[in-house]
């Protein structure tokens, strides 16, 4: 018996037992604490159990991923998740704790792990990858992560050290997380979109990816579907978007923020029609897609998980108050800022909440506002809140748009704007996490780190 | 009916060094113009451009902050702008550089490895890499040689709110050292600017400055946008006064920048 092992495992089982006892959401604490005890544990249950881990990263859609990937493949398999934790190793390490037993035995077959972008080579080093999935990499919370750069590099080093056996899913309209593929011995899935336009309002937007990351020569896109995701190709080497071998065609986006989409692979064909919004969910349905071929659920089955998929907390999330009915949209970077507002933009007489919180999770750092391109609300009714209401506030003053309330107490400024038919809100993380104490939602205290 | 002023502005770089929001500074400048009446033309010069884009007369050069993989690539092209650059400046053309763009302005930065990239030397200054980076709040009291004339300079209602400082983020592993003769932008109040060590940020070059400051800078410091948009129109039209703006939001920004620090 490893009594480091299970003395970490019973701590962690006081902390969570006590933690569900007083109704906190603190999901990090127990694996936190067992950590200290056990710095190995994440390691030693994952191996003693010979648990095959699908573990998604990416700067934006690794919830909604995680989440499509489980609802795809649970008929399948027993699958542990920390869908309700935090992304951080002690997040999996909370998870793994929850599902075994004082003597360290997990029932379980699969885990999938959401892993926070920077996370994800400490987390790598300590589970065996079955399944990685990379989404897309933006710039995103400057003052947490650092440079696109340093992010890059940490991935690099992850898919190098990929066994042969397993399986790299990912994104080739992105040219950040299509590069990796040449440093890993890893078996490849791309999976891509292919449009010669995008039927949402074109947007400016920032482009992380400009020049080639190979040679410094500047892409060229033949087609550029959202920031720096489209086809692209360098003039001056050999780089380039791989052809996707599971595509999205045909994309429709309706007014009521469903997605009509046809999804392909090898010889298959997939109508889609699902109750998420955007260009951005597209790619996350594609991925959860390609995860799936790779475990041989059937068709009928991913399309039905697919089709029937609700939304992910905050992410796409409908409620109703004081008769109003509330669309939240998360928003935390310019990129996800940008694809959320041309998905809104395309409904008429928007009123909007926009709440601005400049805490640790959120980032403290608030300039990422001016790369997003607020200009496409002109016309709209927007309210604003947050620490940082009033650099919003005069965001959109220089967007040419009037803000009719700009009140920092979010609760206050939530009463003011549930005034009307609809609303839209569009918060920053902790934000968010606020909200859901006003508006009764059952996962408050989700991804507490 | 008096004659209708216009502003050419020259950003630099403008599809690399564009990391930080450093976009809003264009877009202040530019909307403060037009509510004003004043014409704005905005040039958008990169790798490649052939030097002769640089002969055009402009009024005010922007030089935004980047990672560091666009770093050294700009890094190289500047050098073959470097003289029609130095040239405008001398000449008392404005230019506002942020981080990077500050950085690839100075006498030289020495990387991580020891090795020495020279710069165009606008600042007398330098840059060494360091492993620790400050990301915080920035609040700078302006130098006092310069707050007498960004007070002139700065037209609006709200005058009561005026305060004499500047407030950014910064988000920079390099630490930059001023050199002799060199003028800070101002004094650090909060946070770390230059080099964390002797309390500068940011350095005056004639109606160059450069600073640590994104945000972005100017649309929650107008003091400072208007400022370095009369300098600009001076050099053209002789004494410039700015018609009035309510600032009212733009303070409260600023303020509320200050207190969640």
């Amino acid at each position: 018996m490893d009594l480091k092992l299970t003395l970490a495992i019973s701590t962690g089982k006081i902390i969570s037992f006590l933690n569900k006892l007083s109704g906190s959401g603190a999901t990090a604490a127990p694996g936190l604490y067992a950590l200290k005890i056990d710095p190995d544990l994440v390691k030693k249950l994952s191996s003693n159990n010979n648990l095959k881990s699908i573990v998604v990263s990416g700067t934006n859609g690794k919830t909604t991923t995680s989440r499509l990937i489980f609802e795809i493949i649970k008929s399948k398999q027993k699958i542990i998740h920390n869908r309700a934790g935090s992304n951080l190793l002690r997040g999996v390490a909370s998870t793994l704790i929850n599902n075994s037993s004082i003597l360290g035995k997990v029932n379980a077959d699969i885990a999938i792990w959401e892993a926070d972008e920077a996370a994800l080579l400490p987390i790598s080093k300590d589970i065996k990858i079955d399944t990685l999935v990379l989404l897309n990499l933006f710039r995103d919370q400057l003052d947490r992560y650092g440079e696109i750069d340093t992010t890059r590099k940490k991935w690099i080093e992850v898919v190098t050290n990929l066994p042969k056996t397993s399986m790299l899913i990912l994104n080739s309209d992105d040219p950040s997380t299509n590069y990796l593929a040449k440093f890993t011995k890893a078996k490849k899935i791309f999976f891509g979109v292919e449009a010669d336009k995008i039927n949402l309002p074109q947007i400016e937007n920032v482009a992380d990816v400009k020049y080639c990351i190979n040679c410094s020569a500047k892409l060229i896109y033949q087609t550029l579907y959202s920031a720096h995701l489209g086809k692209y190709s360098c003039p001056n080497c050999d780089f380039g978007r791989t052809t996707p071998k599971i595509k999205a065609t045909n994309l429709t986006f309706n007014h009521n923020f469903s997605t009509a989409a046809t999804i392909t692979f090898n010889d298959h064909q997939l109508t889609t029609d699902y109750n998420l919004p955007g260009l951005y969910n597209v790619y996350n349905v594609l991925a959860a897609t390609s995860v799936a071929t790779t475990y041989k659920v059937e068709d009928d089955q991913i399309k039905k998980a697919v089709n029937s998929f609700s939304a992910v907390f905050g992410r796409f999330q409908k409620a109703t108050l004081n008769g109003c009915q509330i669309t939240t949209f998360l928003i935390k970077n310019p990129a996800g800022a940008n694809e959320v507002i041309r998905t809104i933009a395309i409904r008429p007489n928007l009123n909007i909440l926009a709440i601005l919180n400049d805490n640790i999770a959120d980032g403290r750092d608030v300039s990422w506002i001016w790369d997003t391109n607020w200009e496409a609300f002109k016309g709209a009714q927007i309210n604003v809140s947050g620490t940082r209401a009033h650099d919003l506030a005069l965001r959109l003053k220089y967007a040419g748009i009037e803000t009719k309330n700009v009140d920092v107490d979010i609760k206050s400024a939530l009463a003011t704007s549930t005034n009307s038919k609809s609303l839209i809100i569009l918060p920053t993380y902790t934000a968010m996490l606020e909200l859901q104490n006003y508006q009764g939602g059952g996962e408050s205290k989700w991804h507490k780190q | 009916m008096a004659q209708t002023m216009k502003l050419t502005i020259c950003h630099l770089y403008s599809d690399l060094m564009d990391t930080y929001g450093d976009r809003g500074n264009i877009i202040a400048i530019q909307k403060r113009c037009e509510w004003r009446g004043i014409n704005v033309n905005i040039k958008q010069i990169s790798i490649g451009d052939p030097l002769s884009t640089l002969h055009f007369d402009f009024d005010l050069f922007f030089f935004g902050g980047g990672q560091d993989q666009a770093q050294g690539i700009v890094g190289s092209d500047l050098k073959k702008k470097a003289a029609p650059l130095k040239k405008a400046v001398e000449n008392g053309a404005v230019m506002l550089s942020i981080c990077g763009g500050y950085q690839l302005l100075q006498n030289y930065f020495i990387t991580k490895d020891s090795k020495k990239i020279p710069g165009i030397g606008i600042f007398n200054a330098h840059t060494e890499a360091s492993e620790s980076r400050f990301m915080n709040n920035l609040q700078v009291e302006l130098n006092p040689m310069l707050e007498k004339q960004v007070q002139s300079a700065y037209q609006s209602n709200n005058l009561t709110m005026y305060q004499p400082n500047l407030i950014g983020f910064e988000n920079h592993s390099g630490k930059t050292y001023l050199e002799k003769g060199t003028e800070p932008l101002g004094k650090v109040i909060r946070g770390n600017g230059n080099n964390g060590e002797d309390k500068t940020e940011g350095a005056i070059y004639k109606n160059a400055f450069g600073c640590y400051l994104h945000g972005s800078l100017l649309p929650k410091n107008p003091l400072f946008a208007d400022f370095l948009i009369t300098k600009a129109l001076e050099k053209k039209y002789g004494s410039v006064r700015l018609e009035l703006l309510d600032d009212t939001l733009e303070w409260q920004a600023h303020n509320r920048a200050i207190k969640t620090s």
